[in-house]
C-alpha cells in the first residue's frame, strides 16, 4: 500500500481511508502543497537554502559577544549543527551529480542588537525551520534522503525549544508548539525568510 | 557520544511494562522478532557509531519486514509508557515552577500521541495493542532528578525509536504523522537536557535506533520477557 510522493504531490487518491486522514490530525505532508518541489535535489537545495541562511545568522550572532556562559555554550553548538547541516546538504547534492544552490545573500537588519533579538530572531529561523522540513519531507523519495532530513527536522526542534526556554516563553506554544508539529509550505516559509534575503547591504553567506 | 541515548539500560533494566496478553505482548514483539532481538547489537556498541553515516546505515538497515502496523503498533506502546509515566510522575507532586510549567505539557502531548496512534490503528481496521501494565523501580517518582533524570532518558530513547523507523514506514500519511509526533519528542527531549544539566544537542542529526535496540534495552521492563 505504499503511497508515492508522486500521488501525494498530485493530490491523487489516497489508498487508505479518509478517516484516517481526519485522524492524522491535519498534520499531513499535504500541508505542502502540490508541486511545490520537483525531486528529491529541488528539496535538498530548498534545505541547503534555508541551511546557509541559518549557518550564517549563527556565525554573525555568535561573533557579536550577546550571550554568556551556559547560553554562549548552547548558541555555540547549535552554530555548530547548522554548519554541518550545510556541509552534509551540499556533499549529498553533489553526490548525486547536481549543482548545490549557491548561497544566498543575507541582511540580518538589527538581530544582533542586543541577546533579546538575536535570541527571538533565532527562536524564529528554528521554528521555521522545523515547519519547512515537515512541509517538504513528504516530497523526498529516497529514503536515505528522507533519514537525513528527517534527522535534521528533530535536531531542529531542540533547537526551537530550548531558544525558546532561554527566552522564558511559555511551554506550550512557546516551548512546544502543541502535541504534533505543523508543516508549512515552501510559498510561506520563503515569505517568512525573504525580509532577510538581499538587499543593499547584505552579505552572502560563507559556504 | 555523537547522540543522547545513555548505555545503561532504562529504569535499571528493572521490568516496569507488562502485557495483559501474550497477544499483545507477542504483537508489541513482532517487530522484534523480524529484526532479531537479542542477536546482536549491545547498547554499549552504539557509542562507536560516531558518524551521521554509520547512524543512517544503522537506522535504515537490518529486516524491512516490519509492516506500518507493526510500526505503529510499536509507537502506541511506546507512547503508552510514556504518557502513563508522565502521569505518575505528575501525581507524585514533585516537580514546581518551571519544571511543572515545562513537563505538565508533556504529560498532555504523550496522551495524545496514544490517541491519535489508537484511532490510525482502528482506522486502518487493525486491533491495536492493547494498553500494557507498568511497574516501576521504587523511587523513580521519589525526587524531582530521578523522575527528571529518567523521563531524560526516555525521551531521547523515544526520538532514537521514531527516527529508526523513518525509512521503513511505507504509507506517506503515517510517515507524516509519525513526523509530527517524533519532532516534539525531540523538543521533549532537549528540555529535559537542559532541565537535567545534559546535552540538548547531542549531535547534528537524530540517531536512528532499531527496534532491535530499543526493544533489547526495552526487554528489561517487559514483564514475562520476550
Amino acid at each position: 500500500m505504499a503511497i508515492t510522493r508522486r500521488s501525494l504531490a498530485k493530490g491523487a487518491a489516497v489508498a487508505i481511508p479518509a478517516v484516517v486522514a481526519v485522524n492524522m490530525l491535519g498534520t499531513k505532508f499535504l500541508g505542502a502543497q502540490s508541486g511545490d518541489f520537483e525531486d528529491d535535489i529541488d528539496v535538498l537545495n530548498y534545505a541547503l537554502t534555508l541551511e546557509y541562511l541559518e549557518a550564517e545568522f549563527y556565525r554573525q550572532g555568535n561573533g557579536a559577544g550577546l550571550l554568556e556562559g551556559l547560553e554562549a555554550e548552547y548558541l555555540s553548538q547549535v552554530g555548530a549543527d547548522e554548519n554541518v547541516h550545510v556541509y552534509s546538504l551540499k556533499s549529498v547534492i553533489q553526490t548525486l551529480g547536481a549543482d548545490p544552490v549557491d548561497p544566498p545573500c543575507v541582511d540580518f537588519g538589527p538581530a544582533f542588537g542586543s541577546r533579546e533579538s538575536f535570541l527571538e530572531t533565532a527562536y524564529v529561523f528554528e521554528n521555521l525551520g522545523v515547519q519547512a522540513y515537515l512541509g517538504a519531507a513528504g516530497f523526498i523519495t529516497d529514503k536515505s534522503i528522507l533519514q537525513a532530513a528527517a534527522g535534521i527536522y528533530g535536531v531542529e526542534a531542540r533547537h526551537a525549544a530550548v531558544i525558546g526556554n532561554l527566552l522564558d516563553k511559555p511551554a506550550e506554544g512557546g516551548v512546544y508548539m502543541g502535541a504534533f508539529e505543523t508543516p508549512l509550505p515552501r510559498s510561506e516559509v520563503l515569505a517568512a525568510a525573504t525580509p532577510f534575503l538581499g538587499g543593499d547591504n547584505c552579505k552572502i553567506a560563507l559556504s | 557520544m555523537p547522540h543522547g541515548i545513555s548505555p545503561e539500560p532504562l529504569f535499571g533494566g528493572q521490568p516496569v511494562l507488562d502485557f495483559k496478553s501474550g497477544v499483545s505482548r507477542r504483537s508489541f514483539l513482532r517487530g522484534a522478532a523480524v529484526v532479531g532481538v537479542g542477536s546482536s547489537l549491545a547498547l554499549g556498541g552504539l557509542t562507536s557509531l560516531a558518524s551521521p553515516a554509520g547512524a543512517a546505515t544503522m537506522g535504515s538497515g537490518g529486516s524491512d519486514d516490519a509492516s506500518d502496523i507493526d510500526i505503529l503498533n510499536y509507537a502506541l506502546t511506546l507512547e503508552y509508557l510514556e504518557s502513563d509515566f508522565y502521569d505518575r510522575g505528575l501525581a507524585a507532586g514533585i516537580l514546581s515552577g518551571r519544571d511543572l510549567e515545562l513537563v505538565a505539557p508533556i504529560a498532555v502531548h504523550e496522551a495524545a500521541h496514544v490517541e491519535a496512534l489508537l484511532a490510525t490503528l482502528q482506522s486502518l481496521g487493525e486491533t491495536p495493542v492493547s494498553k500494557p501494565n507498568f511497574q516501576y523501580p521504587d523511587g523513580t517518582f521519589g525526587d524531582r532528578d530521578t523522575f527528571l533524570g529518567t523521563a531524560q532518558r526516555f525521551e531521547e530513547f523515544g526520538v532514537s525509536a521514531y527516527h529508526g523507523q523513518v525509512a521503513k514506514v511505507d504509507n506517506y500519511d503515517i510517515l507524516a504523522a509519525a513526523a509530527s509526533i517524533a519532532g516534539v519528542e525531540s523538543r521533549h527531549a532537549a528540555i529535559l537536557s537542559q532541565l537535567t544539566g545534559r546535552r540538548p544537542f547531542p549531535g547534528p542529526f537524530e540517531y536512528p535506533a532499531p527496534m532491535s535496540v530499543i526493544l533489547q534495552a526495552a526487554g528489561g521492563f517487559i514483564a514475562g520477557g520476550a
